[in-house]
């Protein structure tokens, strides 16, 4: 089973959190927690069970940002989500290296949020111009920066 | 002869786009190349967004519904479900069955028509005028079923939080039978025109393959990844709404080029067309909406990821809620997004010509990458 | 911005008539969607609406050869540049269609904190028709073609058939 060898997998690495999901109202069959330093390893083991990386986000918490990976399986049904605090103005690290579909995830949220991420082959703004100086998905962002 | 003279080699860098016939949408591609050859294509895009995500936290959740027609306006009523399904997982509510049975056929009608709207367009693309006009026509006719229903004719908003709000009567289930009656008689001449045109094979046969490994790092889903011999259909593998009361399969192709991707959306228009049809035969009565709406859509604090199967590959939506009458967070999962993330890998050492091909075989609605 | 498409040096006088009158019957559009709203414009030009029947179902990419554009979708701030630069590059006499809620006044998107939208063509370039709807019908379209043929010759087609005054 996909879940078995994941949650194995998984708390092998020790991590803060390894926890089977409440299926039928969030969608997740595993809820897992890592440190930023943690990622990497975490990106490593859910790629050599097979996962894809589906989604890439992150939440603005005020005190704090807290980073969302969702995986999943072609193979057999089994989503993960794994919940990566990170302070405010702290950096993260790139998985990219490991699933190169994050890049593209990565520079989205260095786009929206303003996090940067370690060793990014690219980090460039994705969706707005180039020259834009502001975050908008900030809890902080909001009038004043709006249209005329 | 080139180092006899001291001249070097250097590649020229052609702008392709944001306005071009073939992207699709206002997508910009920095080519790289070497005479005709492609080094680098680096796709630039942004010019489509229009802050779906940041409306989504200053709007109540009846308030965005709305915008979930506009991220992918081919296919809005998958996106609309995906929504309206991830705040009744967060509500707790349970839609009646008839109410699965509309949605389902109206989200199958909707799937045909976008597929056919993509074999017209990416015929257009390669040169073929003809086809477009045939597909646009039958498309009409879909959208004349669901203009009866739903009252509009592409950037639908029909699904409400726990239902649907209108019901549909004998004449649209007629209606629906007269078009699936109407589209098997298209298909030898689509067929004859397209499948067997020697220009076409020549142009689609072995060009853009596509890996397994490359579908896992940049996570694929869709056609373009059932082109590669990889059955992953959220409709069989995390069945959701009526779909598993019905017998359909999931055509998926052998080679991963673009005439197996092409040929896999062929086969999804069949197999919608028997969804539909199946749909229509057991249609249950009851009501359409479930009984205990909240006037005011408050969910409980929490999260969920809920995804749906879309005509281009799964849509997910990550919605997180603090309790508050705005959703805190909501983040769309779109599946052009992943899918033209892997096309520079794809695009390197090909023609211009075969990379107009390849952008159109992966199948990208810019408004729903961009958001 | 400004651009002046004001009167004529020389003037023509029964001629013009004629020049607008071929002008009018003969609009070519340039491809231009920008969003949803580019799905109904693909409608018009198909069997069903058949734009051909007024003459403008040449959709020219090349910006050059066009007389008409038509706007069609949000304009986001990353892309109104090079909306500018593309009705630019356009030859006169040119005319504008803004087609869809967007393109009049930012539609669905406008709201207080906005960040990423230009909420309406005419803040970027002079506009002749708006055709409004989210999306417009494609009937609604060919209105607004056929209103922009009467603002040309200042006759219009079959005047007397139609409730439009003016």
């Amino acid at each position: 089973m996909l879940k078995d060898n994941l949650q194995k997998a998984l708390a092998s690495l020790g991590l803060e959190k390894v926890a089977e999901g409440d299926y039928a109202k969030t969608g997740y069959h595993l809820e897992v927690t890592a440190e930023p330093t943690q990622m990497v390893d975490v990106a490593q083991a859910m790629l050599d069970a097979g996962c894809f990386l589906e989604s890439f986000t992150a939440v603005d918490m005020v005190e704090a940002f807290d980073l969302v990976y969702h995986f999943a399986s072609f193979d057999e049904l089994c989503r993960t989500a794994v919940h990566v605090p990170l302070g405010k103005k702290k950096g993260m690290y790139t998985i990219s290296q490991i699933y190169p579909g994050a890049d593209w995830y990565e520079r989205e949220v260095f786009d929206l949020f303003g996090i940067h991420f370690f060793n990014h082959p690219n980090l460039k703004r994705l969706l707005l111009p180039e020259d834009a100086d502001f975050h908008p998905l900030l809890k902080d962002f909001g009038a004043g920066q709006g249209n005329d | 002869m080139i180092e006899l003279l001291g001249l070097e080699e250097k590649t020229y860098t052609l702008n392709l786009g944001p306005q071009h016939p073939s992207t699709h949408g206002v997508l910009r591609v920095l080519l790289e190349m070497d005479g005709e050859f492609i080094t680098q294509a680096e796709p630039v895009i942004g010019y489509g967004h229009r802050g779906h995500e940041h409306m989504a936290e200053n709007r109540n959740y009846a308030q965005f519904l709305p915008n979930l027609g506009r991220v992918d306006y081919l296919h809005a009523l998958a996106y609309n479900q995906c929504y309206c399904m991830a705040v009744e997982k967060l509500l707790g509510l349970t839609v009646p069955e008839r109410g699965e049975y509309i949605r389902v056929i109206t989200n199958e009608l909707n799937r045909i028509s976008s597929h056919l709207l993509w074999f017209g367009a990416y015929l257009l693309d390669l040169g073929a005028f003809t086809p477009i006009m045939y597909c646009f026509d039958d498309r009409e006719h879909i959208l004349d079923l669901l203009d009866r229903i739903t009252g509009s004719r592409l950037t639908y908003c029909f699904y409400r939080f726990g239902g649907v709000p209108m019901d549909i009567d004998d004449d649209f289930v007629a209606g629906c039978r007269a078009f699936a009656k109407r589209l098997r008689s298209r298909w030898s001449d689509y067929d004859n025109l397209v499948t067997k045109n020697v220009i076409f094979i020549n142009r689609a046969r072995d060009v853009g393959l596509i890996t397994r490994d490359q579908c896992v790092k940049y996570g694929i889903t869709g056609p373009t990844l059932r082109g590669s011999g990889i059955s992953y259909d959220l409709r069989k593998s995390e069945p959701y709404s009526a779909y598993p009361e019905f017998n359909f399969e999931i055509p998926i192709g052998t080679r991963g080029d673009i005439f197996d991707r092409y040929l896999v959306r062929l086969a999804e228009m069949e197999q919608s067309l028997r969804i539909i049809e199946q749909a229509c035969d057991k249609l249950p009565n009851g009501p359409i909406m479930a009984e205990k709406v909240p006037k005011r859509i408050k969910p409980a604090v929490g999260e969920v990821y809920q995804g749906v199967e879309t005509a281009r590959g799964e849509f997910g939506m990550y919605v997180v809620s603090q309790g508050d009458v705005k959703p805190y967070r909501i983040k769309l999962r779109t599946p052009s997004f992943a899918n033209l993330s892997l096309f520079p890998e794809l695009a390197v050492d090909t023609l211009v010509a075969d990379l107009v091909a390849i952008l159109g075989s992966i199948d990208v609605v810019i408004p729903e990458i961009d958001r | 911005m400004e651009t002046k498409t004001g009167e004529p040096l020389i003037h023509l006088g029964v001629l013009e008539e004629a020049l607008n009158l071929a002008r009018a019957n003969s609009l070519w559009p340039m491809t231009f969607g920008l969003a949803c709203c580019a799905i109904e414009m693909m409608a018009v030009g198909m069997a069903r609406f058949d734009l051909a029947r007024f003459g403008a179902e040449v959709f020219r990419p090349s910006p050059r050869q066009c007389d008409l554009m038509i706007v069609a979708g949000t304009i986001s701030k990353k892309m109104a540049p090079a909306v500018v630069r593309l009705y630019e590059q356009m030859p006169a006499p040119k005319w504008v269609i803004a087609m869809g809620n967007c393109a009049i006044s930012g539609g669905p998107f406008y709201y207080p904190t906005q960040y990423a939208i230009v909420p309406g063509a005419d803040l970027i370039m002079p506009v002749d028709v708006y055709v409004p709807g989210c999306p417009p019908r494609p009937e609604t379209l060919i209105e607004g073609i056929l209103l922009l043929e009467e603002k040309i010759t200042k006759r219009g087609r079959l005047r007397k058939f139609r409730d439009a005054k003016g």
